[in-house]
């Protein structure tokens, strides 16, 4: 499967997927903080791995990130990002305080991120799973928070063997006033991109 | 408890000419008073090789620890087989000499804690460059690889220093 060549039918194809999930994951993400959450048109981005790094703002960039292998009929990998304020963010308004309370990323808050990440996870490829008639599963989340670049390479590297480009659909979630700002990431194994786009009808 | 601050580094943006930044499946060889540098090294390795005599450097920024022969396409220095025989060879095109290199490798990192099956490749691109080193006749004189924490790093071609930085332990100089 060739990143590069995907015919304009394709790509529509996937962003649409891209849309749907997206859209359930921010209904999911709404319900849960108890605030109105909107998303971004969701883009789908091939990459070369030499641009992989820069991604998020820049190869440094501090990041709360959460990563899941996909198992089932699809592989693949779903990467949860946002900066490290807006993680903070995102925890103060779980646990219903005001944003700003919270200042430090511990055990805690991780923990907490992860658990709020792997729902989103949840709903995005259940939709996906419903339109193209596939089963994904999440397998265990694990977090991090350091180098946005770094974090997206080791992402990518699997992916890397056979083509030095790596193909995303990004999903941007923020509320009115941008304090949550985080983005989701899909990226099918290439293997499993054909068999999405057979499923989806325009292989 | 990780910082949300990096230490101040020697890069600025791009802004010096003398910078020279190794992208992701690169490889680049400099003299003084240029500075290699390669960002965010996760599961990669950044090797560098320094010929103390005539204070030429060069790096390698490894993805992956094996090439999977033939059937591929891209950056072919993404993998640790071809890119460290390579980079020895053109520092050796340079004028250094081959007894005289001293490698140091950072890197090579777990960045997701707990994960089964991703976070070997950190390790295996580590044993990868280490033995591909010793097929060149090198050996790794310093190295911090491992861990789960995002390194960059700069070769400062004057004394060899390789300054690695991380947001868990600051400054390390190797």
């Amino acid at each position: 499967m060739r990143l590069d060549s995907l015919s304009e039918m394709q790509v529509d194809a996937l962003r649409e997927c891209g849309s749907i999930g997206a859209g359930h994951a921010a209904t999911a993400l709404s319900q849960l903080v108890g605030h109105p959450i909107s998303i971004d048109v969701p883009t789908l981005e091939v990459v070369g791995i030499g641009d992989v790094p820069e991604l998020f703002g820049g190869p440094e960039v501090l990041v709360a990130a959460v990563h899941v292998r996909l198992l089932g009929d699809l592989g693949g990998s779903m990467l949860f990002m946002a900066e490290r304020k807006s993680a903070l963010a995102l925890v103060d308004l779980m646990r219903s305080r005001a944003v700003g309370s919270v200042r430090t990323y511990g055990a805690d808050e991780e923990a907490l991120v992860t658990h709020v990440a792997s729902i989103l996870m949840s709903a995005y490829l259940a939709a996906i799973g419903r339109l193209a008639d596939v089963s994904m599963l999440p397998a265990r989340p694990s977090s991090a928070l350091d180098m946005a670049g770094a974090l997206m390479e080791a992402v990518t590297s699997a992916a890397a063997m056979h083509a030095d480009v790596a193909l995303f659909l990004r999903t941007r979630f923020h509320d009115a006033d941008t304090s949550v700002d985080a983005y989701m990431f899909f990226l099918p194994d290439p293997d499993s991109l054909e068999v999405l786009l057979g499923r989806l009808g325009v292989a | 408890m990780i910082g949300n601050r990096l230490e101040a580094a020697t890069f600025d943006g791009g802004a010096d000419p003398n910078h020279i930044i190794v992208g992701v499946g690169e490889i680049a060889c400099a003299e003084d008073p240029q500075v290699l540098i390669t960002q965010a090294l996760g599961s990669c390795i950044g090797l560098t090789l320094w010929d103390p005599r005539l204070r030429l450097g060069g790096m390698a920024h490894v993805m992956l620890p094996a090439s999977p022969g033939g059937d591929f396409t891209g950056r072919r220095h993404r993998f640790a087989d071809l890119a460290v025989p390579e980079l020895v060879e053109q520092m050796v095109d340079a004028g250094a000499g081959r007894h005289r290199l001293i490698a140091k490798i950072a890197g090579g990192a777990s960045m997701f804690k707990g994960e089964s099956g991703m976070d070997s490749i950190g390790g295996r691109n580590a044993a990868a460059v280490l033995e591909q080193l010793e097929k060149c006749g090198l050996l790794v004189r310093a190295a911090d690889t491992g861990g789960s924490h995002a390194r960059t790093i700069e070769l400062h071609l004057d004394t060899g220093i390789l300054l690695v930085r991380s947001y868990s332990y600051g400054m390390r100089e190797i």
